[in-house]
């Protein structure tokens, strides 16, 4: 209570809540967002307690929720049936490459659009910005059949440099770069400091929290791609855990052994790595979801 | 002549920085994109473009029943999105704008949907909305004495359905904007209302919610345009659209034009209707937000 006491901004502050109404409307409030946490965080903790049963519990009448035992045995069992560790590396390798190229690339790019200009960057900008506008799944024929022509189909290249043209990313580094102080760069220059030397000695060592917070936003991005992924990887030793769990689901019933509950515990295991990034980076997520929010 | 080497001297090094990035932009964006304008004008047999077709492309589509279908679906998503989902995360930044207890807990807890993401969450959906007359809702619905429901093989709700699942994932972080707009707002406002004897609710009327009102706008359009996109969740939450088209979105139809029907053409002429859709709502958008600084 003694923080409500406290409180100066906002709608209510510390002189509305001398009044009991008000110390009474505040537990509404409260009240109200443990519900809305509730309704995130259930449909993910029914996953995990489900995927624990057995493939006749899942139908089982009448319904219950928590599985006969918690055989934790199965996390194994069905990682080993479909040797999850292919998809597993597979994935890690785009997303190691995703992150590398989103950084790489877009980051220059903002580089040269934001400090160095050269002549016709505006028309350069203008393109990033109206190809922006346009969702990419509408012109995904031309740019498979270009992955075709290439000989790209089954190798990861095309899943990795598709992150290294993003105009999010790259709006993201141009707004941070356009902040930094332009006398920097031109005491650089005095300096005799070279436009490539600039960049990896100057610019790099002071975008590193952007870097991070780009990087962790690729990371995820990238875990879940998945329709360029299926398009690409045909081969099935070659799929990422997305493009894999969408084969499984449509193939389920065809392999014997592999049922509903199996697919459940492979979908706990997928999002548990998306987990524990979020548990590592929450403050950068969370602090920057107002940027990333705007593209959802 | 002199010129245009000085020109090209002083340029060459910001133009080779930005090669390899402008390359990948090209590859990935923007030939694609005009390539796929071209292929909506172009007979196509197994991708590849046979002869002109002026518009041809775009009446085959227009008289397409699954067509009208998938886009009066599109816009039935973006009439539910806005009636389930646009003033959910209104609500939520305000109240978590008056917390101030656990501030940190309560925003991982509303972001942490937009975390899981991907197919593996959408799949997750499809079997919490089980048919089961003993599945896990059905049960939930039991419990309050209420029939048991098909779900998504009920044509009627399979829309606003599908919406309630997009508004779980996307509601946290449209809310943890609205939360830091709601941060900026000066303080000074309120006091002075306060002094004026405006009561709580009339801060929040007439304080409150004009301060949010650029944010509001902006958040509206961004929310039709990505709900005009919706692809995955009825690719797989509806084994592609169904019950019967029920929930075919554009981009889903001009997926299945291409890969399914192998008609390159016909996806083109959808993807081209919706880009300029979309475009059109973006101007919109742009038109709004200029007025507003008049």
């Amino acid at each position: 209570m003694k923080k409500l006491a406290e409180k100066t901004g906002g709608i209510l502050n510390f002189t509305d809540y001398k009044k009991k109404s008000a110390r009474i409307g505040y537990g509404v409030i409260v009240a109200l967002l443990v519900l809305c946490v509730i309704i995130a965080l259930l449909p993910p903790v029914w996953l995990f307690i489900s995927s624990f049963k057995e493939a006749g519990e899942l139908t089982a009448v009448p319904y219950h929720l928590f599985p006969e035992k918690f055989n934790l045995g199965k996390i194994a069992d069905v990682w080993g049936m479909i040797h999850f560790e292919t998809y597993f590396l597979n994935t890690l390798l785009v997303v190691a490459m995703a992150v590398v190229c989103a950084v790489l690339f877009n980051g220059v790019l903002a580089y040269a659009l934001s400090i160095i200009k050269p002549l016709g960057y505006k028309l350069v900008y203008g393109m990033v910005l109206a190809g922006y506008m346009i969702p990419a799944i509408t012109s995904i024929v031309p740019l498979y059949k270009m992955i075709v022509r290439l000989n790209l189909i089954d190798t990861y290249l095309p899943l990795g440099l598709v992150f290294g043209a993003n105009a999010f990313y790259l709006i993201m580094f141009k707004n941070y770069f356009d902040s930094l102080p332009g006398a920097l760069f031109d005491a650089a220059r005095v300096d005799g400091c070279n436009k490539g030397k600039m960049f990896f000695s100057i610019v790099l060592p002071l975008s590193r929290p952007m870097i991070g917070v780009v990087s962790i936003f690729v990371m995820t991005a990238s875990w879940s791609d998945f329709l360029l992924p299926y398009l690409v990887l045909q081969k099935e030793k070659a799929m990422t855990i997305m493009v894999k769990i969408y084969d499984l689901q449509n193939t389920m019933g065809t392999v014997t052994g592999f049922g509903p509950d199996k697919l459940l515990m492979v979908l706990t295991i997928s999002i548990l790595p998306q987990i524990v990034l979020f548990a590592l980076f929450q403050k950068q997520i969370t602090g920057n979801a107002v940027s990333a929010g705007i593209k959802e | 002549m002199k010129k245009i080497v000085g020109v090209v001297k002083k340029n060459i090094g910001g133009w080779l920085i930005m090669l390899p990035s402008v390359v990948l932009f090209a590859f990935f964006v923007w030939i694609p994109l005009i390539q796929n304008v071209l292929l909506s004008f172009y007979d196509t047999v197994g991708f590849e473009k046979k002869s002109f077709a002026w518009f041809r492309n775009y009446v085959r589509v227009f008289q397409d029943p699954i067509f009208i279908k998938a886009l009066t679906n599109t816009f039935f998503y973006a009439f539910w999105s806005i009636i389930i989902g646009f003033l959910l995360p209104i609500g939520i930044g305000l109240l978590l704008s008056e917390l101030v207890h656990g501030r940190g807990m309560f925003r991982i807890g509303i972001y942490f949907p937009s975390i899981v993401s991907g197919i593996a969450v959408v799949i997750m959906w499809s079997y919490l909305f089980d048919p089961n007359p003993g599945a896990v809702l059905n049960s939930v619905l039991a419990f309050f004495g209420r029939e048991p429901s098909t779900f998504l093989s009920n044509a009627k709700i399979t829309i606003p359905l599908i919406v309630l699942t997009m508004t779980w994932r996307g509601c946290g972080s449209t809310a943890l904007i609205y939360l830091s707009a709601l941060q900026s707002a000066d303080n000074a406002l309120y006091e002075a209302a306060r002094i004026d004897g405006a009561k709580a609710r009339h801060r929040m009327i007439y304080v409150t919610l004009p301060h949010l009102k650029p944010t509001i706008r902006m958040l509206f359009i961004l929310q039709i345009i990505s709900v005009f996109q919706v692809f995955y969740e009825p690719l797989v939450m509806t084994k592609g659209g169904g019950p019967n088209g029920a929930s075919v979105s554009m981009l889903l139809l001009s997926y299945q034009y291409a890969f399914s029907s192998f008609d390159a053409s016909a996806s083109a002429a959808v993807g081209v209707i919706l880009s300029i859709i979309i475009i059109a709502l973006t101007l919109l958008y742009f038109r709004f937000s200029r007025s507003e600084q008049d």
